[in-house]
């Protein structure tokens, strides 16, 4: 067994890795990059939820970090790179209502008051009397708003998406540090967020490109039935 | 049981869908379901002991109680309604191209399965399941939207996919507030509402107000609330009128629904009394928002898409009075406003197949000679026009009437400022229906306009649905009064 003092100090560290993948995402103006770090945000996940494990030896914890390897490191990444590469993006520049600056500073700013409103919501549980625990919490909800900022400020609806999936992110780090859930809920909303992608993803097609080549798209995918005689 | 019931009409109803290249059988396998799905629901309503003991219902985390029972009755009934109303409209569709015939099954196979998970969402015990299910009628009812070849139509439906799903991720945070409440006053965690019920009067009040907001923000969006309203009229507007219907008539009241139940658990704590003005604030909010919007708009399918967004602020105002009789008239309304919107989406889809714009949704509509041309939608239009304002005997004036009387009652302030603005409200139907369907051509002089010619099918549902909705409205029936009451026992106010 490791030293307990060990592992709290890695979850820090991780704690740290995951409030700079966040801020590379709301910044970068690289498409691929952004899908990268997200995978990489994800890992940071997974290596939580392993470090977790280790302290407290739930088994939920176990295929949480297994789930969440398969699904957000290695499916959603590689499947909105395959779409990123067939609609021919790099690079978003066009950002709505902030820019980039604007809303690390922001982003800062919520931190602040995320801790002082958990502090006062979280008064009678378990998870306010520890710190490591209170602190992951903080920064579930944190990620959760800085992903919610991204999917504000960018335009394409692949990088929304990008958005959402790092609010995800937050709500399952939320999750863990807060409470122990079940592991069928854990498993419910990763279902979901692989639908989400998969239906936004096919959709951007469409909006990135004139309509008449979306279908041309969509039948080269196979997701379209081809005409058939319907009376 | 009765949950494998509705999964195997389900399957067999998909099934259908696969095997057939003809619109009807399709669309015959739709209108099948619903009415099935009705039936057993009015089975359960008549013959069974509500709430559904879980044996029956055939899962622990599936429940089966008055108010589940009330929206799936109702739910059904304005899916039967839409599925016949499709069968004259998609065909329309079909023929001037707004929809490829490739896309025929996809169309019908989501119907399918968006009434499945719009029934099984109702039957959740467990809130977690309720919210996946949820979830999942936004991304289903969100491919019904954009299933048209025409760009707004993704566009429209991208923005209520983002919107709704961002939500109601602060709602899954909200439940796992709960479960961590639960989880400090009981014991073990559990989301399933009815031992949720049973324990909520030991919840923390802090902690209840913190989840109560979180899950706020998920179903406002579903249910178009202000602020989260902005995807309700593009969405509404843009999907074909049969998914309209269902759009304003069923799915909104999923949000609403999710919003009763949560509720119901806020009101045993002391959390109430911080939550209740809160949820007055935003319906007062949403009604303004919705009657100001209303007033410029010449767009018929948007005119009625905001109505919704009003009606929704009314159903929230009745809410936050937390009193039985408010509650009582809340869920009567949520039925009436189902009723009535379906059938005024039906009508003004006929007037949008006769007169849409060749260029976009988003234009005026040119109507012209409606009594001529399109009579009886002309007509729908009047009469729906006339419910949705709450004139009597139609049954939305009694549900406005009691929630005002209640409002009245708690502060007469707030009352006036409701009044003025369901006259806004009730001014811009009105003014758009005297502006456009007065526009007549002169007997003789040449008409450039080529009549639509309706399906039966597609006047059939407006007929029944207003009937329908005099005949509550002139009886009250006293079964239905006391259903509605049972509902009311049941959510503990």
């Amino acid at each position: 067994m490791i030293d307990t003092a060990v592992v709290v100090g890695i979850i820090r560290i991780l704690f740290v890795c995951i409030i700079i993948t966040a801020a590379y995402i709301i910044s970068t103006r690289n498409l691929l990059s952004v899908v990268s770090v997200y995978a990489l945000q994800s890992l940071t996940l997974v290596g939580i939820a392993l470090a977790l494990w280790s302290l407290e030896g739930s088994l939920v914890l176990l295929a949480i970090a297994g789930v969440t390897f398969f699904s957000k490191v290695l499916i959603i990444p590689y499947f909105i790179a395959t779409i990123q590469e067939k609609i021919r993006i790099k690079r978003d520049i066009e950002f709505h209502y902030l820019n980039p600056t604007t809303s690390l500073l922001i982003s800062m700013a919520l931190m602040l008051v995320i801790y002082m409103a958990l502090e006062t919501i979280l008064k009678d549980t378990p998870a306010r009397d520890n710190s490591l625990f209170f602190f992951g919490a903080v920064l579930g909800i944190s990620l959760m708003l800085m992903g919610m900022m991204v999917t504000f400020s960018r335009k394409r609806a692949i990088t929304k998406v990008l958005g959402f999936l790092s609010m995800e992110n937050g709500v399952l780090l939320f999750g863990m540090f807060v409470t122990e859930l079940p592991f069928i809920i854990e498993f419910l909303i990763v279902i979901d967020l692989i639908i989400v992608v998969i239906l936004t993803a096919i959709l951007s097609v469409g909006i990135d490109s004139t309509l008449e080549d979306y279908h041309k798209r969509l039948h080269r995918f196979h997701l379209l039935e081809d005409e058939e005689e319907v009376s | 049981m009765i949950l494998i019931a509705f999964v195997l009409v389900s399957v067999l109803s998909l099934v259908v869908i696969a095997a057939t290249r003809n619109h009807r059988q399709m669309n015959t396998a739709c209108i099948s379901q619903a009415v099935i799905f009705a039936a057993l629901a009015v089975y359960v309503a008549l013959f069974e002991q509500v709430p559904v003991v879980s044996f029956l219902v055939g899962s622990p985390d599936f429940f089966l109680d008055h108010l589940g029972l009330f929206e799936i009755l109702i739910a059904t009934v304005i899916f039967a309604c839409a599925a016949v109303y499709a069968r004259g409209y998609v065909e329309g569709l079909l023929e001037s191209g707004e929809l490829e015939k490739g896309s025929l099954k996809l169309f019908y196979a989501a119907w399918v399965l968006l009434l499945l998970i719009i029934v099984l969402a109702f039957m959740s015990d467990n809130l977690a399941l309720f919210w996946i299910f949820a979830e999942l009628t936004t991304i289903i009812s969100a491919m019904l939207i954009a299933i048209l070849s025409a760009r707004e139509n993704i566009d429209a439906a991208i923005k209520y996919i983002f919107v709704a799903s961002i939500s109601m991720l602060f709602a899954f945070v909200g439940f796992i507030f709960l479960f961590e409440i639960s989880r400090v006053s009981i014991g073990t965690g559990t989301l399933n509402w009815t031992v949720l019920m049973q324990h909520a009067a030991v919840f923390s009040p802090g902690m209840m107000i913190a989840a109560f907001a979180l899950v706020f923000v998920g179903f406002a969006a579903k249910s178009g609330i202000f602020p989260f309203h902005t995807w309700l009229p593009e969405a509404h507007a843009k999907a074909p009128s049969a998914v309209s219907a269902i759009l304003s008539g069923v799915l909104l009241n999923v949000g609403i629904y999710g919003i009763i139940r949560v509720y119901a658990l806020v009101h045993q704590t002391t959390a109430v009394s911080t939550i209740a003005p809160l949820i007055a604030v935003f319906g007062i909010l949403t009604i303004g928002i919705a009657a100001l919007s209303m007033l410029p708009q010449k767009n018929l399918k948007k005119l009625v898409a905001f109505s919704s967004v009003e009606n929704m602020g009314i159903m929230l105002v009745g809410l936050a009075l937390s009193t039985p009789v408010a509650l009582f008239w809340v869920l009567f309304h949520i039925m009436a406003h189902s009723l009535t919107k379906a059938s005024l989406f039906f009508s003004s889809g006929i007037l949008h197949r006769q007169y849409r714009s060749r260029f976009s949704a988003d234009a005026a509509d040119e109507i012209r000679d409606v009594f001529r041309l399109q009579p009886l939608a002309a007509g729908g239009i009047i009469l729906g026009g006339l419910a949705i304002i709450g004139m009597p005997p139609f049954p939305i004036f009694f549900s406005e009437f009691f929630i005002l009387l209640q409002l009245g009652a708690v502060s007469l302030e707030v009352l006036v400022v409701i009044l003025v603005l369901l006259f806004i409200a009730a001014a811009a139907l009105g003014y758009f229906v005297l502006t456009s369907f007065t526009q007549i051509t002169e007997p003789g002089a040449p008409s450039d306009i080529i009549p639509y010619l309706t399906p039966a099918s597609m006047k059939v549902p407006i007929v029944i649905l207003l009937a329908l909705l005099v005949v509550i409205g002139i009886t009250l029936p006293a079964g239905g009064m006391e259903f509605l009451n049972q509902i009311v026992t049941e959510l503990k106010f």
